[in-house]
C-alpha cells in the first residue's frame, strides 16, 4: 500500500513489477549520471574567465554530443521495448475475473464456473474500523488465489474509469463497450490496494480497489461461501 | 471468515530503524496503522537520496556504484594532476572518471544481482517441488535417476 509523503514505488508483488522496478533503477541511474555531469558543466560555465568569440565550428564535440545520447537512448530503449511486450504477453490464465467500473464503484464477475458477481464500495471514514485505512478499504474485497495467473476484463458501465493496483504493475482503462485485458500474477498472499485512475466524476478518488491474494484452498474457500 | 495477517512484507533496511511514532502506536494501540509498520522512516527518517532523485539505500547496487565511482574520480582527478598541473582539466578527468566507473560498477553488480535472482528463484522452486513431489510419481529425484538408469 501506499503511504505517506512516499515518492518512490511500491515493493513489486508480480514478476512484472519487480522488471519495471529493475527498468527504473537503470534508467534512474543514467538519469542521475546525465544530471551530475550537467551540474558540473553549469559550476564550471559560472566559473571560468575564458571565453572564445570566434567560434566557427567544432567538429569532435558536436560529434561526440550527437553519438553520446544515442547511445544512451538505445541503451533506455531496449530494455524499454522488452518490457512493454513482456507486459502483453497472456501466459495462459487459470481464472477469468470481470470487473465493471460505475459511478462510483467497481463490481466484479467471477463466472468461469459458478455465477458469483458482486459490488465492491468504500467504506466511508466515518465507518471505519480503528487501524483501517482511510479512502482504501472496501466493503467486499477481490478474493484471488496467489501464484496464479489471472485474467482481469476490464470494461464500464458508464463514465471512464481506470482500474489500476500499482504493486502488481496493473493500471487498465475502463471504457464502456470495450473489454480490456490484464493478467495478474501475485508472488506472495496478502492485501494490495489501488485506486481509481482516470477522473470520472466527482467521487473519482472514492472509489479503491483492493485485492486480497490467498492461497488457493481459501479461494475456494470464499467462493464458494460467497454463492 | 477469513483473516489475514497484514503486516507489510518486504521491509526495507531502513524500516529496522526505530521510529517513536510508529513505535508508538505499534506497541499501544491493538490495531496500529499499516502505514506505522512501513512509513515510519518516512516521518521521522526519510532515505537519503543524491541529487534528490537516486536513493542509494534501497536501490541494490547503487550505493557501491556511487562510493566506487566516487573512489575512481578521486584517483583519476588526483593522479591526473599529479601528472600534469593543470587543475581544470583534471576536475574534468575527475568527473568523467565518475561517470564512466559508476556506470561500469552499475552494470556489473546489476548483472550479477539478476543471475543470482535467477539462481535464487530456480533454487526456490526445486525445493518447493521436492516438498510437494517427494515420493510421487513427480519427484524430480525420481526422473533423474529414471533418466540416468535409462540411457544405460
Amino acid at each position: 500500500m501506499a503511504y505517506p509523503m512516499q515518492l518512490g514505488f511500491q515493493d513489486a508483488t508480480s514478476p512484472i513489477m519487480e522488471e519495471l522496478l529493475h527498468f527504473h533503477d537503470h534508467t534512474l541511474m543514467i538519469v542521475f549520471l546525465i544530471s551530475s555531469l550537467v551540474l558540473y558543466i553549469i559550476s564550471l560555465m559560472l566559473t571560468t574567465k575564458l571565453t572564445h568569440t570566434s567560434t566557427m565550428d567544432a567538429q569532435e564535440v558536436e560529434t561526440i554530443w550527437t553519438i553520446l545520447p544515442a547511445i544512451i537512448l538505445i541503451m533506455i530503449a531496449l530494455p524499454s521495448l522488452r518490457i512493454l511486450y513482456m507486459m502483453d504477453e497472456i501466459n495462459n490464465p487459470s481464472l477469468t475475473v470481470k470487473t465493471m467500473g460505475h459511478q462510483w464503484y467497481w463490481s466484479y464477475e467471477y463466472t468461469d464456473y459458478e455465477d458469483l458477481s458482486f459490488d465492491s464500495y468504500m467504506i466511508p471514514t466515518s465507518e471505519l474500523k480503528p487501524g483501517e485505512l482511510r479512502l482504501l478499504e472496501v466493503d467486499n474485497r477481490v478474493v484471488l488465489p496467489m501464484e496464479m495467473t489471472v485474467r482481469m476484463l476490464i470494461s464500464s458501465e458508464d463514465v471512464l474509469p481506470s482500474w489500476a493496483v500499482p504493486s502488481l504493475g496493473l493500471k487498465t482503462d475502463a471504457i464502456p463497450g470495450r473489454l480490456n485485458q490484464t493478467t495478474l500474477m501475485s508472488t506472495r498472499p496478502g492485501l494490495f490496494y489501488g485506486q481509481c485512475s482516470e477522473i470520472c466524476g466527482s467521487n473519482h478518488s472514492f472509489m479503491p480497489i483492493v485485492l486480497e491474494l490467498v492461497p488457493l484452498k481459501y479461494f475456494e474457500k470464499w467462493s464458494a461461501s460467497m454463492l | 471468515d477469513l483473516t489475514l495477517n497484514t503486516t507489510t512484507p518486504n521491509l526495507s533496511l531502513s524500516s529496522t530503524l526505530s521510529s517513536p511514532r510508529a513505535t508508538a502506536y505499534l506497541q499501544n494501540s491493538s490495531h496500529p496503522p499499516l502505514w506505522a509498520h512501513k512509513c515510519h522512516w518516512a516521518l521521522d527518517l526519510k532515505p537519503f537520496k543524491l541529487l534528490g532523485i537516486l536513493d542509494v539505500e534501497n536501490i541494490p547496487c547503487a550505493r557501491d556504484s556511487v562510493l566506487y565511482g566516487s573512489l575512481g574520480s578521486v584517483v583519476a582527478g588526483l593522479g591526473h594532476f599529479l601528472l600534469t598541473s593543470r587543475i581544470r582539466r583534471s576536475c574534468d578527468v575527475g568527473v568523467g572518471g565518475f561517470i564512466v566507473v559508476t556506470l561500469g560498477c552499475w552494470f556489473h553488480c546489476r548483472y550479477n544481482y539478476a543471475k543470482l535472482r535467477i539462481q535464487e528463484r530456480l533454487a526456490r522452486e526445486g525445493i518447493k517441488n521436492k516438498i510437494l513431489y517427494e515420493s510421487t510419481h513427480l519427484d524430480p529425484a525420481r526422473k533423474q535417476t529414471n533418466g540416468g538408469s535409462s540411457g544405460n
